[in-house]
Parts: structure tokens; sequence; C-alpha cells
């Protein structure tokens, strides 16, 4: 699988630079609009006038056709494609805009998602396959074919019926993304449900890597200001600047008590609310619970006439009945306020939750939506962070792409 | 198996006299004859017990050294004696060769399967090549041995279950019968009772009643019957069909296991036989989609490292309120420390350039090869 | 071992590994596509100056055209693969000075990335066409964005000495993103360095985990025993925390300089890097550490026969002698003044004279091809680029041509008569 390029290319460059003088026919070659002109013989007929990394690109780019668009957002066009030499295998081409309002070159959006995608390859992370330019210096990522949609359009969608073996597969699969991004000591820091996009085959897999970062080192500050607020942790809320893969578990967390109650669990509408909403939730945080806590930069002391003490298995358990005790305890573990408290994403892989009946719903027969892909095209044309709550703005988006979809 | 052969011959008139004690039935007309399938010589009962009452001997008869067992001697089912070891050859050879139809391929190799079977019987009884065809048959039953259980199982159940559905069936027929009488005997009772109605109304009422009256008693019991009829063949037809679908899920579990008992497919002597994939067993359900957590073959991470440069962070509250965690840290430089070591670039490179001309920047599925022969040599706005 | 699976799904595994031999064959490939463009287009810029001036002086030359051609191929002397090392090396270097001139500095990782990027750069592309002044800031400021160290454009071009603009520094970034295959992570050996030295130190102090296969056999105890009784690396070494220390230091300075200015990252793995640094800085120390990973010499050699990591550690004891000796051979050019010398001329004379004419303006080729922009007017939209956009840079375009008589000593604006060239450039694009 491995293969490095550039030495076989770099010489199939070499030998057609020597007959620099038909330079001029072949110019008119490669700028030829008429498709068909391309040559079937396996003799490449480069242009000598091309840089060695324009070829590679090239040769990448050429892999594949795009096809129709799929959606498209102020970040980016996502276009249906497919390799060239297979018309069945399909891919999800997203253009990056070039950000005119950006004056410091690719924007860090894609730079993050692209560096980081580039290192990942595990079932449930969407996979990159290519990356390669077009013209006027436009990127283009080649990502896994998601047809199915997102996490969040079945939530939504009251004429789909799933149950607590639907929402154990769902979680395994996010779980086990999440595990393995923090294994490659990757944060994700954007997880909400319509990150989790639907393979045709029903397996999840994490998407939108623009707010990823790697961690661990000591003495490094990190920006607060990531997660979409309703999946944000505490310590994020509270402004911490050093913080750990606990961050993405409390998304994990918030995604698996949205599955079970089909609304947002705590949606706060500006980040004091979701603060007190999450008081509210799960209990005031306090040095006794929480050590330190009042001295992380943005943390605002509670109201003294209004402390909720910390929640036990038995909240949750009132709560969330559809999770069973089990459920409930793995969701305890993953809502706890202290990130140092808070569950691991080894650690809640290792919960019986997933042992415990009832078993895990087999991918294939999980419940299933049609028409995502247009759902994939927004999906990936939004910016990191964004909150995607109101209906009407779908519903402008569906009439401008009804017609893509397939 | 050869002596047997010419004893055949002479058989006939001295079949009331024991070949081997010469005593006939006409002295003693209790006589029984025995045969033991081993050689098929016939011998009186008393010869039986005299000569294997102390164990396995030779046969008596001259020229025929099989050991005999007592127990294995019987009574002769058919009066010809090659029909009675044919018939056990025949019983023999298809308990080993019992391939069911639904095992073939298609109804051809079925056919196929059941010549050969006649053609193994047919040399075993006509002597011809029985060492190879004794050969070929032991080998089969050694190598399918637990295809040839299963399907005496399941023959012997379809046995049972056919005895217990004729046994079923011929309940169901008495109580039908049953039934029937009862029903006979209520609707006379009902008559009986009706005309008793019609009698004292009649006895009670007007002369001009009368007609109308018996016509009005006649409708009822009419009604009745009819009602009672077609209530009872709702019940039948609603039996018959809970029947039918008992014995279609009977034959479903039959097939089923007989698919799992059989994983040898093509056997060597039987062809045409079904592949047949046994359903792989349902793996327990794996959280971590087969990966080991926390596996490392260098190190062993310890939860905690002595590192001065690190003190102040295990003593700043701040950085522990925010979940920053040096286990991640340790884990993560440990990784690092490690990770590729036993990577050789000059060895596992050069090994990948060989393997692959073109380059292809990224696995995409499996497309890897066909991508390779594909000229690229094209317009650059083919993919806008 | 899990944790090479785990190297081998890198893309630094993936696409920036090589083998000694197919490293020289790149280069080789990329230097000779790069001098046959340099010689072609430095004759179009002739003829184009030729015609020119004969279709303004209105009286045709011809006949001489063939001998001056001749004459000028004898004169264009490019670059050897062996001097674009030289001063790729050299401009390698010069991004670490260039991280000093940031306050605070910028830090080590992002220094070591840019010049990873740089180097691998100069794999597919040669400093003939695209000179390293232009694309040793853009891959700095590159790696600040994709290590997570930001600083604006302006705050980062400040600390360009010169008068390079901001503009200048982010033009050649696409192209530089193209050439690294848009591939950003880069694995460094130094985190792995804190790593090993923190086990170390648990071992010196009796908290040391054996490897998982050693597990039972040893204790902590009997490690810590082994690393006492090692023999003294230097009289002065008083104890075993501060040998460890000075270890430390050491091999850092190995891997910030040598292991980033050689060929190291792309012949061998981080873990080998640091480990083969730390063998040129503390032998004894270093052996021991492998030992107790790959089990010491009288371990293996009793039975090797079913011992893999005896094969293991033969193979990597060889792998480990030859990076120790790659990187023990590096000198930097301000400690070695020949090499100093020999840079000089092939940047300041030959370098200049080589230098790809049609490449030098990254910004206006690579953004807004003539006739793209020419197309754009006539039809705007489907490009993408802004008419704000495109104004911007013909501006810019303008400015540059005002400064372009200065030079500085390594190779300033070589190109006279850009517009033509520009000219012939579109048509050749499009």
């Amino acid at each position: 699988m491995a293969v490095s390029p550039l030495v076989p290319h770099a010489s199939s460059v070499a030998a057609s630079s020597s007959n620099a003088g038909n330079k001029f026919e072949n110019d008119s070659g490669t700028n030829s609009p008429n498709k068909t002109k391309r040559s079937s013989s396996p003799q490449r007929m480069k242009n000598p006038d091309r840089e060695i990394t324009e070829q590679l690109n090239d040769d990448v780019r050429h892999k594949y056709i795009k096809d129709k668009k799929l959606g498209e957002g102020t970040y980016a066009v996502v276009f249906l494609g497919h390799l060239r030499t297979d018309p069945s295998s399909f891919v999800a081409i997203k253009k990056i805009k070039v950000n005119a309002e950006y004056k410091d070159g690719l924007s860090m959006d894609a730079i993050r998602e692209v560096k980081y995608l580039q290192e990942l390859s595990h079932p449930n992370i969407i996979a990159l396959h290519d990356v390669f330019s077009s013209k006027d210096q436009n990127l283009n990522l080649v990502l896994e074919y998601l047809p199915r949609g997102d996490l969040e359009m079945l939530i939504r969608d009251s004429n789909i019926h799933y149950g607590a073996a639907d929402v154990k597969a769902w979680m395994g699969m996010l779980a086990r993304g999440v595990w393995f991004c923090h294994e490659n000591y990757i944060l994700h820091r954007d997880i909400k449900p319509n990150n989790l996009l639907v393979a045709a085959d029903g397996e999840v897999k994490l998407a939108d890597f623009g707010l990823a970062r790697s961690f661990a080192d000591p003495y490094l500050n990190m920006t607060h200001q990531v997660i979409t607020r309703w999946y944000r942790p505490p310590e994020l809320l509270f402004g911490a600047r050093q913080y750990s893969g606990a961050v993405d578990v409390w998304s994990m967390g918030m995604v698996f008590a949205e599955l079970l109650l089909r609304v947002p669990f705590v949606a706060g509408n500006s980040d004091l609310d979701q603060i007190s909403k999450i008081c509210e939730a799960f209990g005031t945080p306090t040095e006794e619970n929480w050590p330190g806590v009042t001295r992380l930069p943005n943390y605002i002391p509670a109201d003294p006439n209004h402390i909720v003490p910390l929640q036990g298995r038995d909240f949750f358990l009132r709560q969330f009945p559809t999770a069973g005790p089990v459920g409930a305890d793995l969701l305890m573990s993953m809502c706890t306020l202290d990130p140092r408290k808070r569950g691991t994403a080894c650690q809640i892989l290792q919960h019986g939750w997933w042992l415990a009946e009832p078993k895990p719903t087999k991918k294939q027969d999980l419940p299933r939506k049609v028409g995502g892909t247009k759902k994939m095209g927004d999906d990936l044309t939004r910016r990191g962070g964004e909150l995607d709550d109101t209906s009407f703005k779908n519903a402008a988006r569906q009439l401008d792409f009804g017609a893509a979809r397939d | 198996m050869p002596p047997a052969r010419d004893i055949m011959a002479h058989r006939g008139d001295d079949d009331e006299v024991c070949p081997v004690c010469k005593s006939s039935r006409y002295l003693n007309p209790d006589m029984r004859f025995l045969i033991n399938p081993e050689c098929y010589h016939k011998m009186c009962e008393s010869c039986v017990d005299r000569i294997f009452s102390s164990g396995p001997a030779n046969c008596p008869v001259a020229g025929c050294h099989k050991t005999l067992r007592k127990n294995r001697f019987r009574k002769q089912t058919f009066e010809d004696i090659n029909v009675e070891r044919e018939v056990d050859i025949r019983r023999r050879v298809m308990q080993i060769l019992n391939r069911r139809e639904e095992e073939f391929d298609s109804k051809r190799a079925y056919d196929d399967f059941l010549e050969q079977r006649e053609e193994i019987i047919a040399n075993l009884v006509h002597g011809t090549d029985v060492a190879k065809t004794e050969s070929d048959l032991q080998r089969y039953a050694a190598d399918n041995m637990r295809s040839i259980r299963a399907n005496q199982a399941l023959e012997a159940q379809e046995a049972s279950s056919f005895r217990e559905q004729q046994t079923h069936e011929q309940e169901l027929a008495r109580l039908r019968r049953e039934a029937a009488r009862l029903e006979y005997e209520n609707e006379r009772k009902e008559m009986l009772a009706g005309r008793e109605d019609v009698l004292s109304r009649l006895a009670a009422g007007r002369p001009g009643d009368a007609a109308a009256i018996a016509r009005e008693g006649h409708k009822v019991l009419l009604k009745k019957s009819s009602a009672r009829r077609s209530e009872e063949d709702r019940i039948r037809q609603k039996q018959a069909a809970l029947r039918n679908s008992d014995a279609r899920k009977a034959g479903q579990g039959a097939l089923t296991t007989a698919d799992r008992a059989d994983e040898s497919g093509d056997s060597g002597l039987i062809k045409g036989l079904k592949k047949i994939k046994t359903p792989e067993p349902e793996k327990p359900y794996d959280p971590f989609g087969g990966l080991i957590p926390n596996k490392r073959d260098y190190y062993t991470l310890r939860d905690h490292y002595p590192n001065s440069y690190l003190d102040p962070i295990r003593q700043d509250t701040r950085m522990q309120a925010g979940g920053y965690d040096l286990q991640e840290y340790y884990s993560r430089t440990l990784m690092e420390a490690f990770a590729g070591l036993g990577c050789f670039i000059d060895e596992e490179v050069s090994k990948r350039e060989v393997t692959s001309t073109m380059g292809i920047s990224r696995p995409v599925a499996t497309e890897g090869a066909a991508l390779a022969a594909v000229s690229s040599a094209g317009a650059p706005e083919a993919s806008s | 071992m899990i944790e090479d699976e785990i190297y081998r799904s890198s893309s630094q595994f993936r696409l920036w590994s090589f083998t000694e031999a197919s490293l020289k064959q790149l280069r080789a490939t990329t230097n000779s596509v790069a001098s046959d463009r340099v010689r072609a287009a430095l004759r179009r810029a002739q003829d184009a100056r030729r015609s020119a001036t004969s279709s303004t002086t209105g009286t045709p030359a011809p006949g001489s055209d063939a001998e001056n051609k001749a004459a000028e191929d004898k004169q264009i002397e490019c670059l050897t693969p062996e001097e674009e090392q030289q001063v790729v090396d050299y401009y390698s270097e010069q991004i670490i000075q260039l991280g000093e001139n940031y306050k605070p500095p910028l830090p080590t990782i992002v220094r070591a990335t840019a010049i990873q990027y740089l180097r691998r750069f100069y794999l597919t592309n040669s400093p003939m066409t695209y000179h390293p002044k232009q694309i040793m800031p853009c891959a700095l400021f590159l790696a600040t964005k994709t290590d997570n160290y930001y600083l604006s454009l302006r705050q980062f071009a400040e600390g360009v000495p010169g008068q390079t603009s901001a503009d200048d520094i982010i033009a050649p970034e696409f192209l530089v993103m193209q050439s690294l295959r848009f591939t950003f992570d880069v694995r460094h050996p130094f985190r792995g360095l804190e790593g090993g030295i923190m086990e170390l130190r648990a071992i010196s102090q009796g908290q040391g985990q054996p490897a998982p296969h050693f597990q039972p056999s040893q204790t902590p105890e009997d490690l810590r025993r082994a690393l006492l009784s090692l023999s003294p690396s230097s009289a002065t070494a008083s104890t075993m925390n501060d040998r460890i220390s000075r270890a430390h230091h050491s091999t850092r300075e190995i891997l910030k300089a040598a292991a980033q200015i050689t060929d190291a990252y792309f012949l061998y793995t981080p873990a080998q890097i640091w480990l083969s640094a730390f063998l040129l800085a503390d032998r004894p120390l270093a052996e021991f550490y492998l030992d107790t990973k790959l089990g010491g010499p009288i371990i293996s050699s009793s039975n090797h026969d079913q011992n893999p990591l005896y094969a293991l550690r033969t193979k990597l004891l060889t792998t480990l002698a030859n990076c120790s000796a790659l990187l023990q051979a590096y000198k930097p050019f301000a400690s070695d003044e020949a090499r100093m010398k020999t840079l000089k001329r092939i940047v300041g004379k030959k370098l200049y004279h080589c230098q790809n004419p049609e490449k030098a303006n990254i910004a206006g080729q690579k953004r807004i091809p003539a006739a793209a922009a020419a197309a754009a007017a006539a039809a705007a939209g489907e490009s993408g680029t802004s008419e704000s956009e495109m104004e911007r840079l013909a501006k810019k375009r303008k400015l540059e041509r005002g400064s372009e008589t200065t030079k500085d000593l390594f190779g300033g604006e070589l190109v006279t008569q850009r517009t033509k060239e520009r000219q012939m450039e579109g048509d050749q694009q499009q």
C-alpha cells in the first residue's frame, strides 16, 4: 500500500523532457477541451513544460472525475465524483474555496483537516483518499463518499424509529473513532451529530477535522473556543487553555444523551446560558467536586442560593431510562464535570455496557434514511464549530440542491 | 465372499436338511434355519448353538474359513439367499453413501450419485473389483463420518416424524369420526326436541296455524345444523394449516442441520455436492473493533515518570482543573520514542519500489492496480 | 512491534522515506529536468529580447541566431545535484537563524518542520527554478500554521529581514503545499528523546518498568543496578542524574542541527534518529538503554536462533551506526570556511546565472496567469478569483516592476523585460 511516488514519476518526467522540441504540439493537446482526445495508450504524453510537482498533482487529479455538485457553503463546495477507471467507485470531492478575506494563505481549517486526515486511517474516521489542486489554486480533498446522511438526520426524523441496540451500535462506532484519534494524539474538537456521517454500509464515520489538533505537550496553550456550544465541555466554557482528550469525551456524552432523547440535551443559547444549563442538569461545579475549577480563567462563581448538588446514578437512570442502569452509568462517566474524573475514550470502550444486553445492532441492520447525499454535501461545506440548528436554513438549501439528489 | 457363490448354486431341495448336521425338518419339525451375513451359509439353530456358544469359530461348511460369531446369526428374510445378501449389502452401502438430494448442486448431480451408488452395490454383489470398491467405501466413510452421522440422524428423525404424523393422522381421523357421530346424535336430539316443540305448540295453538308452525320448526333446525357445520369446517381448516406449517418448520430445521454437518464439500468419491459455507459463528462484540488497547511492545507505560521540568504542572491546579493529563504526555513521548524503531527504510522502501512501478499517493480502496494502468495524459479541464 | 506498525501509517513513512539510492536518483532527475528547462527558458528570453530589439529597430539580423545560441549554451552552466544540495543545506541552516529573529524565538519544532518542508520541497524542485530565499520564509510561515504556533502573516513578515513583504512570503505557499503533496505532518525525534530520558530517569530511581517481553525476569531493581554499574562516560560525571541530563542536552543539540540539515529524516525513522544521536552523546548509556529493550549481547547470543529480538538488534545496531555516522559528519557552514566559500561561489555566481527567469515571479505567475486574467475580464465568475483580488495583484506587480533593479548578495531579481516574458508565459499556460 505505501508507495513513495516521487521517484518513478520523476523519471517519466525526465523521459518526456527530452522531447522539449515538441512543446507546442503537446501544449495544444493539454489545452484541448475535448475529453475524448485523452489517449488510451499507456504512453504518457506529458507536457514537458510542467513542473514535476505539477505533473504529480495532475496524476492525482486525473484519477478522478467530478460529477454533480452536492452542496455549497461559504467555505467549500462538495462534488460527487468517481474514479476515472471505475465509474462505480464514488468519492466526495471537497473543493475548498479561496478565502479572499484571509490574507495569510490557506485557512487553518483546511490545513488542519488535511494534516490530520492524511495521518488517520480507521473504519470510523472519514478517509481522505487524495488531495490535489485544481486551477486557480483551489484545494480539492478527495474524501470517502458517505451517502447516508448523518446522525443528526436520524435523530430529527420522527419517521425513523430506533432503540437502545441501535444507539449502542452508533455510539460504539463513534467511540472507536474518537479513541483512535486520541491514540494518535489528535483531538477532534468538534464532535456533534452532524459531523458523524453514515456510510453506505451503515458504518458511522467521524468527519470534519477543521478544528482538530495534536495534543499532550506540556505548557502549550490551546484555544478554548472550540467545539459547537451544545457539545462543549464545562472546562472549555470556563476558558481552560490546557486540556485533554476529555473534551471530546464530553461531546460524545452529549451525543449519547441526544441519541437517547432525540433532542439536544443541554442546548444553551449563549456560552453563559450553556454553563447555567449544564449546572442545572449535572450539578454546580465546586472546589469539592472539581478541585481547581474556581481558578479557571473564565470561571463564574455560582449563585450560592442556587447550588445544584452533583447528580448521581439515579438521575441519569431517571432521565435516560432507555439506556438501562449500565448505560446510564456509562453516560454519567462521560458527563462528569471534572475532566480528570471523566472517562477516557479507552475507558469508555472498556465499559461493561458494550457487552451487556441488548447487543448492538449489526451495522447493516441499522435504521437508515435515504437522501443523505445532499446532507453530506451540507456537512462538508460547513465551517467548524458552526451551529446548524435553524430549520429554515436547511429548507433553503434543499431548494438549491434538490436537483442534486440521487 | 466368493465362497457364498458356489453355495448358492446347489440350494433347493436340500432346503429341508441342515447342511451341517444333516438332520431334516422331517424328523424335527421345529427346526429353524439361520444364516450369518459373513458367508450366508445356512445351518440349523441347534448347530449354531452347538458350534458358536463358546465363542467365535470357523464356519463348519467345508472350504469356508470365515470366522463367525453367534450374535450375528439371524433368520433369513428372503427365501432367495442371494436376495438376502444383496439386501444386506444395499443396506450397508446406503448407510454410508447416505447423501441427500438437497446436498447436490443439481438434479443431475444427484442422479449421477444414485447411479454411482447402484454401481458400487452391484460390484459388491457380483464380486467385481471388490477390494477397490471396499477401500473406496471405507475411505469415504472415514472422511465423511460427520455428514454420514448427521444424515443418519436426519433419516431417523424423518422416519420417526413420519410415524408420528401417521399416528397423528389416525388420531385425527378417529376424532373426526367421533365428532361426526356426536354431531349426528346432536342433530337427532335437536330434531326430536324440535318435533316435540312443534307437537306441543300444535296442541296448544289454533288449528289454522299448524302448517306454519311445522314449516318454521323445520327452518330452525336447518339453520342450526348448517351453522354448526361451517363452524366445524373453519376449525378443521385451521388445524390443517397449522399442521402444514409445523411440517414446513421441521423440514427447514432438518435442512439447516444437514448444512451445518457437512463442511467437507466435495468428497473424493461423490461429485457435484454443494459447496456449503458454514455460517461464521457470530463473534462477540468487540468495542475496540479488533485493535488491542494499550498494547505496547518496546516498553511498559508507568503512571508516573520523574521529570523536574514537569513538576510545576503537577502543582498547578489550574492546569489540572482544565483536565491537562500528564499521562497523555508520557504515553505520547514513549510512543514516539519507539514508533518506527524496527522500520528499516532501506529494506522496506526498496521493496515497495519494486512492487509498484507507478506512484499512487495513497491507497484508495483496491483500485490501486487499476489506476496504475491509467493514462493520465488528458485535458486538465477534464475533472472540473 | 505495534509501535512500528503505527509509524508505518504515517505520511512521513509512506511518502517521504527513501533509500540512499532512490534519494540520489530523485535529485538527479529533478536536477536534469530543471537544467534543461533553465537552458530553454534563458534561450527563449534571449530570443524575445532579440526580437524585441529587432522589431523596434526594424533591422532583422538573420544568420546570427544560431551562433548566438551556441555561444549562450556554453555560458549557461547549471548547478549539479551536489551543488543544489549545498544550497538547500545552507538555507536549512538559515531557517534556524530566522527563527531566532522572533520574540520569543520560534519553537524548535516549528523550525524543524520548516526545514523538513524545505528539504522535501527541493526533492522535486530545483533551486534553479525556485530560489530558496523565496521558499524559505514561506516554508517557515507554513510551519507556524501547521504546528499550531499562530502568528499573523504581518507579524511574521516583521521578523524576516530585507525588503520581503507579506505578499512575497505567502506567494509560493500553494506551490510549497503542492510540492509537499499536501502532507503537513512531520514526525520529529524530539518528543521521543523526552520519552527515553524520562524512562532512564525512572530506571535510575528504581522505578523503571522492564519491556513487556522481559517482564517476569527483570525487576526495576535489576535495571537500576545495571544502570548504576555503567562505566562512567567521563571523569566529571558526578551523579547518574547529571549524566542523564548532560546526555539529554547534547542529544537535543544534535537533533536540532545535524538531524535537520542532513538527510536523516529521509533515510531513518525518528526513533532511530534520536537513538543514533543519543549514541553519539553517551554511548554506554544509550547502549544500556537499547539492551533493556532488545536484550544485551549475552542474552541474545546464547540462543539467537529462537530469539527474534536478536535479529532485530543486529539489524538495528547497523542502522543506528550508519545514522550516527551521518549525524556526526555534519558541520555547520559557520564553522566550515571552505564550505562557506564554495557556497558563496555557487549561490552568488552560478545560481545567479542559471536562475530560471520564467519562475522568478511566483506571485504573478501562479495566482493569475495573464491569459486567465484576460479571460476573467471578459467572462467574470468561473475562475473564482474576485475582481478585488485581481486588482490587488495587478497593483502588486506594478510595485514589483518598480523594485526590479534592487539586488542583494544571493541572487536578487534577475529578470529584465518582464512584461514580454509574462506575456509569453501566459501564452504557454493557456
